[in-house]
């Protein structure tokens, strides 16, 4: 009984998480575009343009250069798997799926939407994107330290592995190492959102969009939004915990305020995106490792000692 | 060395095998060798003498002298002097020992001798096919004057099927194909690479898609004046280059000048074109390494020249300013302050460019020591233009052969130590501002009087010749006319730079990853269009197949079957 | 690294929007420009001179009775060179602004002039040209561009 109530409570959370999460993902990617238009001196596309994308995507007809299971699965796992971490989500408070542990289920189905495509790549057959499975697959294997190691400061510092612990902790008392934590987050975040300069399983230049070559319709598009989806979760994640001031009751302002300073965290991703080339996968991973070496562990050790 | 001192020599160390001479200047000429030592020759050009190969150029001359002409032309640079070794070979089975394997520059050139006029490399390390497209029949060779233009020669069956002749894969490698189209690529072309993991171990090419039988037009259906145009076309950015070495070429072997006037205007046009064209290069260099922002501003920094174009010659591409004898319209007085203007604005925000980029460690991480091509590759390979330079080599053809109105003010030759990509960026980037001094130089130098040639002979002497070298902002393009009746020229060749520089792209990937292969071939330029200017293409059999969509869907799943497979 | 950043950053924004709003709004051509090229009928006298010059073949002289020229402009072949504009000895081949040319009827790309050729009481030879090497080749006469034809002149 108790369950049941508290699953139909989480209804209206869950709705309001997955249409900011996954439905205004790309409004925020059409104001990244309008942003990299700026910097490029040009007019840019509508803002509304990805919708229009993803509209003519999804009623295009779905091309399969291989009779797969797998390869048909891919797209739907993948958007599933993010709407589904959408939900275990907090923008600004605690998240609508919200239980003990589930921080824990949070980096768990993280892995899921990168497995999605990295399945799809090599279910797929083609040569390039094989390479782009196996380099998403090494982007994927630098980034998840930092954002586990991030996340484990920010339970270590709150004793408590949900999300509704840390919030509360982290609101009430800045600490250095969750500070550090944060930048830690915030310099995965790149390349967790794919954007440059380490877009590199796409690099549309090298490697012809990488997993995605044999996409068409409506596969890509589910693909698509799955990855615009994606940067706003780990934008509302970083923002709620690591940046969670000034700290509201009211439900309603603190999603607004969450909104605001997740376009200022989108902003910043946005001028990185357009201000640098795409490194190589090799150099990527050894500026990862040195981030987790340096600065996640500086901050784990900082929050095992308490500071 | 003049080049009488180097013909002594010759004539000392081969005796009768050279047989004659012919110059039209001190700085040109021409030495007629016996076939059989031509190898030898050329070696000793290349290997003793400092020569540097250019190109071959394979001539029918069944018609006048019952023989088939191969020129040779070597430069040597220090001594601003061409040299051609010319063998005749009879007319049957025609063939003549291969140079490349004493000369490794002469590689592709004499792939192409075979391909289109039939003369047999013998000897040569890598026989296939270069030119012509697979299907096309072993005997018809479309630069010979049988082969009259617009001649279709029917495809049997015995190629119906065939297909190029790759490389085979190295041992433990898998084979990743960039192209025929490919995002980077502007123009179609075939890459293989052979790659362990993303490092590639070496690499197959296959170009030449592109033909459209420009040379052959030349020779058998337009005349002298209507071959600028065309020769412009044969690339769409450096398309003034052409029609500029065409035309000093054609007015050399004519035994005419332009007027000073004209060929300062030539060559202030040809500064013009490298500004657009390096930076056009730049941000095309920015768009392959996803650094978009470079692609965009730099164009924006390009576009007042192009609309100055647009005013001085009425396109702001394809210029249509040159004939023979000098150009169709003057760069008038009142249009100069404009030019200065617009050069001074490129200038400042050139200056602003190297000086954000230049401080750029992610730029830098991505280009500094990837491509690398020691000076020493670089001469074996005769590559040409800032590639060549990047390596450390000065090497421009406004300095080492003069034309136009470089010989008046000698452009200063930029180069760089570091031999690799970032090497090639900043060479270019500062031949952009060198190019804008020179303007300046030159618009306060330049002369008043006629901007056509009045002396054009009335008849034009069959079997006359001229060669001329214009450094296209690629390189070096190479443009060889032999003059014939019919107020056409017998033989008309062109040598693009990215013909050369392309040769060495084997050797610039090895080793490097997949993710450097788009930016080391980019860092060259390369054109393709240019490259594969000669010969006439034809599509198999003239009949065409509609594939449906499901025919289509299971070929394509079929070659994913195929590729699983290996 | 920052600062080369910024640098790059301040490029950028200084420039400002340079994109033009072009198709929605015209954009002239400079006055030069050489477009898509017309003929005056009234004042083309029928030497073909236009026809000798064309790189591209793509202007066609047929004489179908001894005292009626027609000549013909096949301009989707035209690359835009002027070269007939330039040696019109009566300027009536004028190269005008116009670059839209983009149709989807080749018939809007032809231009068909028919003379009624008289006697001509001027000097016998009103097409001069500009060198040697425009000289007409076979005066007037071209056979057909396009197809697999030789084009020679």
């Amino acid at each position: 009984m108790n369950v049941i109530t508290q699953a139909l409570s989480a209804i209206p959370g869950a709705l309001i998480a997955v249409i900011v999460l996954v439905g205004l993902a790309p409004l925020a990617e059409g104001l990244l575009r309008k942003l990299k238009a700026i910097v490029h001196s040009r007019q840019g596309p509508p803002i509304l343009q990805p919708y229009l994308d993803l509209a003519k995507l999804l009623i295009k007809e779905d091309l399969a250069p291989c009779a797969n299971w797998i390869w048909r699965m891919a797209p739907a796992l993948c958007l599933g798997g993010t709407i589904v971490l959408a939900l275990f989500t907090p923008i600004g408070g605690k998240p609508p799926f919200a239980f003990s542990g589930d921080l824990l289920v949070f980096i768990y189905l993280a892995a899921i939407p990168p497995i999605a495509i990295i399945l799809g790549a090599f279910a797929s057959g083609n040569p390039y994107a094989y390479v782009g499975g196996s380099r998403e697959m090494m982007v994927m294997l630098s980034v998840e330290p930092v954002m586990s190691i991030a996340l484990l400061v920010a339970a270590i510092k709150a004793q408590s592995l949900t999300f509704a612990g840390i919030l509360e902790r982290s609101a009430a008392e800045p600490s250095i190492s969750m500070g550090v934590a944060g930048i830690a987050f915030l310099l995965a975040l790149q390349a967790q959102v794919g954007k440059l300069p380490f877009d590199i399983p796409e690099a549309e230049q090298e490697i012809m969009e990488g997993p995605f070559i044999e996409r068409s319709g409506p596969g890509l598009a589910l693909f698509k939004w799955a990855l615009h989806a994606r940067l706003m979760i780990f934008t509302a994640l970083l923002v709620s915990i690591f940046i969670p001031w000034p700290h509201v009751a009211n439900a309603g302002l603190s999603l607004l305020l969450t909104l605001a300073k997740m376009a200022v965290v989108l902003a910043l991703v946005g001028v990185v995106d357009v201000v640098n080339p795409r490194l190589r996968i090799d150099q990527s991973m050894a500026y990862y490792a040195r981030i987790v070496v340096f600065v996640a562990v500086g901050a784990l050790i900082f929050a095992i000692v308490g500071a | 060395m003049t080049s009488a001192e180097l013909i002594a020599k010759l004539k000392e160390r081969f005796g009768a095998s050279v047989r004659g001479v012919s110059e039209i200047n001190p700085n040109k000429v021409r030495v007629e060798v016996a076939p059989d030592s031509v190898a030898p020759v050329c070696e000793a050009l290349y290997r003793d003498y400092g020569a540097r190969f250019i190109i071959t150029a394979g001539i029918d001359s069944r018609p006048e002298r019952g023989c088939f002409d191969v020129d040779h032309v070597f430069s040597l640079d220090p001594d601003k002097t061409f040299v051609i070794v010319r063998a005749s070979v009879p007319p049957d089975a025609p063939s003549l020992d291969s140079i490349t394997p004493r000369v490794p520059a002469a590689y592709w050139a004499e792939r192409e001798l075979y391909d289109v006029v039939g003369v047999k490399a013998e000897g040569h390390p890598d026989p296939r096919r270069l030119i012509m497209p697979d299907d096309w029949p072993d005997d018809v060779f479309p630069l010979r004057k049988d082969v009259k233009h617009g001649d279709w020669p029917s495809l049997g069956e015995e190629n119906a099927d065939a297909s190029y002749p790759w490389k085979p894969a190295p041992e433990g490698t898998s084979t990743v194909v960039v192209g025929p189209f490919f995002p980077v690529l502007e123009e179609p072309a075939q890459l293989r690479l052979y790659v362990d993991g993303e490092r590639v171990i070496d690499c197959d090419y296959r170009g030449f898609y592109n033909h459209r039988g420009i040379e052959k037009m030349g020779d058998s259906a337009l005349t002298y004046n209507e071959i600028p145009f065309i020769a412009e076309r044969i690339c769409g950015i450096c398309g003034f280059i052409h029609s500029s070495c065409y035309c000093e070429t054609a007015e050399e072997a004519m035994g005419i000048r332009a007027p000073r006037r004209a060929r300062y205007i030539r060559s202030l046009m040809l500064e013009v074109e490298r500004i657009h064209s390096h930076l056009l290069w730049l941000g095309i260099a920015g768009h392959i390494i996803g650094f978009d922002t470079v692609l965009m501003q730099a164009w924006r920094v390009r576009e007042p020249i192009m609309w100055l174009c647009e005013k001085i010659t009425g396109n702001r591409k394809t210029y249509g300013m040159n004939l023979v004898g000098g150009v169709r319209r003057d760069i008038p007085q009142e249009i100069q302050p404009e030019l200065l203007e617009v050069v001074d604005r490129i200038e400042k925000e050139t200056a602003a460019i190297i000086d954000a980029v230049v401080g750029d460690t992610v730029l830098k991480a991505r280009l500094s020591g990837v491509g690398v091509l020691p000076e020493e590759k670089a001469r074996e390979l005769a590559v040409v233009g800032p590639t060549v330079r990047g390596s450390n080599l000065p090497l421009d053809a406004r300095v080492d052969h003069p034309y136009a109105a470089y010989d008046e003010i000698p452009p200063k030759v930029i180069t760089h130590p570091d031999c690799d990509n970032w090497a090639r960026v900043v060479v270019r980037l500062e031949e952009t501002i060198e190019s804008i001094r020179w303007i300046r130089e030159a618009l306060k130098q330049m002369p008043d009087g006629p901007i056509m040639a009045s002396d054009i002979p009335e008849e034009i002497p069959p079997e006359q010749w001229g060669v001329f070298v214009v450094e296209a902002p690629r390189g070096e393009a190479i443009h060889y006319v032999v003059t014939g009746g019919d107020n056409r020229p017998a033989r008309w060749r062109v040598r693009a730079p990215t013909y050369q520089n392309l040769q060495a792209l084997p050797y610039l990937i090895a080793q490097e990853t997949i993710a450097d292969v788009p930016i080391t071939l980019g860092s060259m330029d390369p054109c393709f269009s240019c490259t594969e200017r000669t010969e006439i293409v034809n599509v198999r059999s003239g009949e065409s197949k509609v594939l449906d969509q499901q025919e289509l869907l299971r070929l394509s799943r079929e070659a994913t079957e195929r590729m699983r497979g290996r | 690294m920052i600062i080369s950043k910024l640098k790059e950053a301040i490029i950028c924004f200084k420039a400002g929007r340079v994109t033009l709003p072009y198709p929605f709004k015209p954009h002239d051509p400079a006055e030069n420009f050489r477009g898509r090229v017309t003929v005056d009928a009234e004042k083309c006298i029928g030497c073909a001179g236009c026809a000798e010059v064309c790189p591209s073949r793509c202007i066609i002289v047929t004489d179908p009775s001894p005292d009626k020229r027609v000549i013909e402009f096949f301009l989707e072949r035209c690359t835009y060179c002027a070269r007939c504009a330039e040696v019109c000895p009566e300027d009536a081949v004028t190269a005008t602004q116009e670059f839209e040319t983009a149709t989807n009827d080749t018939q809007d790309m032809h231009i068909k002039v028919e003379l009624f050729m008289s006697t001509c009481r001027r000097c016998g030879r009103c097409y001069e040209p500009p060198t040697p090497l425009d000289r007409p080749m076979e005066t007037g006469m071209r056979p057909p561009a396009g197809g697999n034809g030789n084009g020679e002149g």
